[in-house]
C-alpha cells in the first residue's frame, strides 16, 4: 500500500498552497487530481505541446503563475490522473502493515488510474476538490451545444478552441463576464450575454465589491469586461432567464425571457437569438461528495454554494483526519482558496506535532490576517449574486428532463412527490424515481431535485439533506482496468 | 457550424491522425479527444438510452455526457481523455448504461 503524511486531494489554488506550505516543513505530502496537469479549473493549463499558450494574463492568474512553479521545484509528490473514488478508515490488516515506527494511518484513499485500482494510506487529508457549474434543468439543456460557462471557458483557455461559431451567454454570476470577455478576445462571436439580474443591482454590486477591495481585482474587475463588451456592441441583457434551448439534433437559438427582481416572469416577450452555444453561469456547486462519503458534517447555505462542509478554525472538518479547503467551505475564488489551503495547512502541521500551538498560530497569522477582507468579499459577491433556486426550478416544465443520466422529467417527479407526501429526504425521491443513479452521481440534479422537493413538500433544503455520497464518488473505469493492452491516453509531453 | 481551434498566440506540434466513425481526422498531440471532435464538427458524441443526443456540458470530468469508445473501450470521457496517433473512436453509444 502507498502512503503519505497527508493526501492533498485537488491540485488546484487551496491543494497547491497547502502542499507546498506542507513541504517546505519537510511533510511528505501527495497532490491527487484527476486532471493531466495541475492548476485545477481557475488555472487549467494548456497542454505543453502548445508553444506560446500559457494561462491568461492578468491579476488573477499571476499567483497561480507562481504556485505552478513552485511546486514544480518542490518535493510535493504529485499523483495526477488519478481519481480518488473513497476514503475508508483502515483495515485491520492495513493498520498492522503500519504499526512499529510508523503511526497508524487516520484514512485510506481508494484510488484508479490508468494503471488499476491502489490505496494510499494518509495520517491527515485535505480535500481541496474545487466546485464545478450549477447546473440549470430548462427545456433543451440537454442538446449538444449547451455547456457550462465554466467548461466553455475551459475551452477557450486551455484547449484554444472556441467550441461554436455563435454564443449565447446566460447566468447570473459575475464569472459570465469574464468568459464573454475571453470569448471576445479570442474572436467569437458574442451574440448576447443576459443576467438574470436587474441592471442597478449589478452594477450596484460590482461597486461595492470594488470598494470593499480598495482595488479592483478578481471578479471586482468584472466592470472592465462590461465595458468592452458595450464597445465590441455585445447586447448585454439585464433581468433576462434562459428559457429554452431549441434544436433537434444540436442547439439552434436560445429563447430569454423577461424576468422581475425575483427572477419570476412578467407579461413580456421571448427574445430568441440564433445561435449554436449557450454558455450558463447561474452559480457554482462545492465538490463536497468525498467529505460526504467520508462523513463528514456538512450545512446548507445557499449563497455559498448550497452545502459546504461543516470546520473549526484551522478548517478541521468534523471527521478527525480530514480538514478542507477553497470551495468546500463555501465558493469564494482562487485568492480565498490559496490563504485557505494554508491554513488548513497549518492546521495539519499542528496536528502531526511538526510545530507546537504557538507555533501553528505564528504561521497562520499571516493567512488569518489576509483572510478578513477576503472573506468579506466574498461574502458580498455570494449574496449579491445568489441564485433563487426556486425561480430556476419553476424553469423546468414537465417534459423537460431533470436528471440527465436516467432522463427522469420533471413531470415525473413532480407526480411522484404529490402521491407520496411522506417522502423525507432526497434519498427517498432518488429511491423513488431513479433520480441521481446515474454516472455524474447525482451532481447535476440533486439542486434541482431539492427545490422541486421543498416546493412539494414545505420542507427546506435543510431538512431534505443532500443524496447520500457513496463510493465510488465517480465511475471507476472497470473496462479500463481489465485490460492492461490498453494504457490510459497519456499526454504527449513535447 | 462547427468549432474552431484559435490559432492566434499558440503554435502546435504536427497533426497527427485519430480515426472517428470510420474517417480518418485530424489531431494535434496534447489536446483532448473533446476538443478534437468538436474541431471534427462532431456535436453528438453519444446517445442517451432514448436517443436524445448529447455532447461535452461541463467540460472537466462530471457530467458524463461526453463519452464515447475508443479502441473498444467504453464509456471514456472525451473531455478528460488525450488524442493519440491512430486513436479509434466511436460516437453514439448509449453511455448512460
Amino acid at each position: 500500500m502507498e502512503q503519505a503524511e497527508v493526501a492533498v486531494v485537488g491540485a488546484g489554488p487551496a491543494g497547491l498552497a497547502a502542499a507546498l506550505l506542507l513541504a517546505r516543513h519537510g511533510v511528505d505530502v501527495v497532490l491527487v487530481d484527476e486532471q493531466a496537469r495541475p492548476g485545477g479549473q481557475i488555472y487549467r493549463q494548456p497542454p505543453r505541446t502548445f508553444a506560446g499558450a500559457g494561462l491568461p494574463p492578468g491579476r488573477a492568474y499571476a499567483s497561480g503563475h507562481a504556485l505552478l512553479e513552485a511546486v514544480e521545484g518542490s518535493a510535493v509528490r504529485r499523483r495526477l490522473r488519478t481519481l480518488v473514488w473513497g476514503l475508508f478508515e483502515p483495515e485491520e490488516s492495513e493498520t498492522a502493515q503500519v504499526n512499529g515506527s510508523t503511526p497508524r494511518p487516520a484514512w485510506v484513499l481508494a484510488l484508479a488510474d490508468g494503471e488499476g485500482l491502489h490505496r494510499l494510506a494518509a495520517r491527515h487529508v485535505l480535500l481541496a476538490a474545487g466546485a464545478y457549474d450549477l447546473p440549470v434543468a430548462f427545456p433543451g439543456w440537454t442538446l449538444p451545444g449547451v455547456m457550462a460557462a465554466g467548461g466553455v471557458q475551459a475551452f477557450v483557455k486551455s484547449q484554444k478552441l472556441l467550441p461554436g461559431r455563435r454564443f449565447v451567454l446566460a447566468g447570473a454570476h459575475p464569472l459570465l463576464l469574464l468568459v464573454a470577455d475571453q470569448l471576445l478576445a479570442a474572436g467569437a462571436d458574442v451574440a448576447a450575454v443576459a443576467l438574470a439580474q436587474q441592471r442597478p443591482a449589478v452594477v450596484e454590486a460590482l461597486a461595492a465589491a470594488a470598494r470593499l477591495r480598495g482595488r479592483v481585482a478578481g471578479l471586482a474587475g468584472a466592470a472592465g469586461p462590461m465595458l468592452r463588451l458595450r464597445r465590441a456592441g455585445v447586447p448585454l441583457l439585464f433581468s433576462h432567464l434562459v428559457a429554452a434551448a431549441e434544436g433537434v439534433e444540436g442547439l439552434e437559438a436560445v429563447r430569454l425571457r423577461p424576468v422581475d427582481a425575483a427572477w419570476s416572469p412578467y407579461a413580456g416577450t421571448d427574445v430568441r437569438i440564433e445561435c449554436d452555444t449557450l454558455a450558463l453561469g447561474y452559480g457554482f456547486v462545492p465538490s463536497t461528495e468525498l467529505a460526504r462519503q467520508a462523513g463528514c458534517a456538512h450545512a446548507w447555505r445557499s449563497a455559498a454554494g448550497g452545502w459546504v462542509t461543516a470546520h473549526d478554525a484551522w478548517l478541521r472538518a468534523s471527521r478527525a483526519g480530514i480538514s478542507v479547503a477553497g470551495e468546500l467551505t463555501g465558493v469564494a475564488g482562487a485568492e480565498q482558496a490559496v490563504e485557505e489551503g494554508r491554513l488548513a495547512a497549518c492546521g495539519i502541521l499542528g496536528d502531526l506535532g511538526r510545530v507546537d500551538a504557538a507555533g501553528a498560530e505564528r504561521l497562520a497569522a499571516e493567512s488569518r490576517r489576509r483572510l478578513r477582507p477576503l472573506r468579506r468579499f466574498s461574502t458580498l459577491v455570494q449574496e449579491r449574486f445568489e441564485p433563487r433556486r426556486e425561480a430556476l426550478a419553476a424553469l423546468a416544465r414537465d417534459d423537460t428532463i431533470v436528471c440527465r443520466c436516467e432522463e427522469v422529467t420533471a413531470g415525473e417527479l413532480r407526480a411522484s412527490l404529490a402521491g407520496h407526501p411522506h417522502l423525507g429526504d432526497a434519498d427517498a425521491v432518488k429511491q423513488l424515481t431513479r433520480v441521481g443513479m446515474g454516472p455524474c452521481q447525482g451532481r447535476f440534479c440533486q439542486l434541482t431535485v431539492i427545490a422541486l422537493a421543498a416546493e412539494a413538500t414545505g420542507r427546506t433544503p435543510a431538512e431534505l439533506g443532500p443524496f447520500t455520497a457513496r463510493p465510488p464518488v465517480k465511475p471507476v473505469p472497470l473496462g479500463r482496468l481489465a485490460d492492461a493492452a490498453h494504457p490510459y491516453p497519456e499526454e504527449v509531453d513535447a | 457550424m462547427s468549432a474552431t481551434r484559435i490559432e492566434h498566440g499558440v503554435s502546435r506540434p504536427a497533426p497527427v491522425a485519430i480515426e472517428v466513425d470510420g474517417t480518418p481526422i485530424d489531431a494535434f498531440p496534447g489536446e483532448s479527444l473533446a476538443t478534437a471532435l468538436l474541431a471534427a464538427g462532431v456535436r453528438a458524441f453519444r446517445r442517451t438510452a432514448s436517443g436524445a443526443p448529447r455532447g461535452p456540458f461541463c467540460n472537466m470530468g462530471v457530467c458524463f455526457d461526453c463519452v464515447v469508445t475508443v479502441d473498444g473501450e467504453r464509456e471514456v470521457r472525451a473531455c478528460a481523455a488525450t488524442v493519440r496517433a491512430g486513436m479509434r473512436v466511436e460516437t453514439g453509444a448509449d453511455g448512460a448504461g
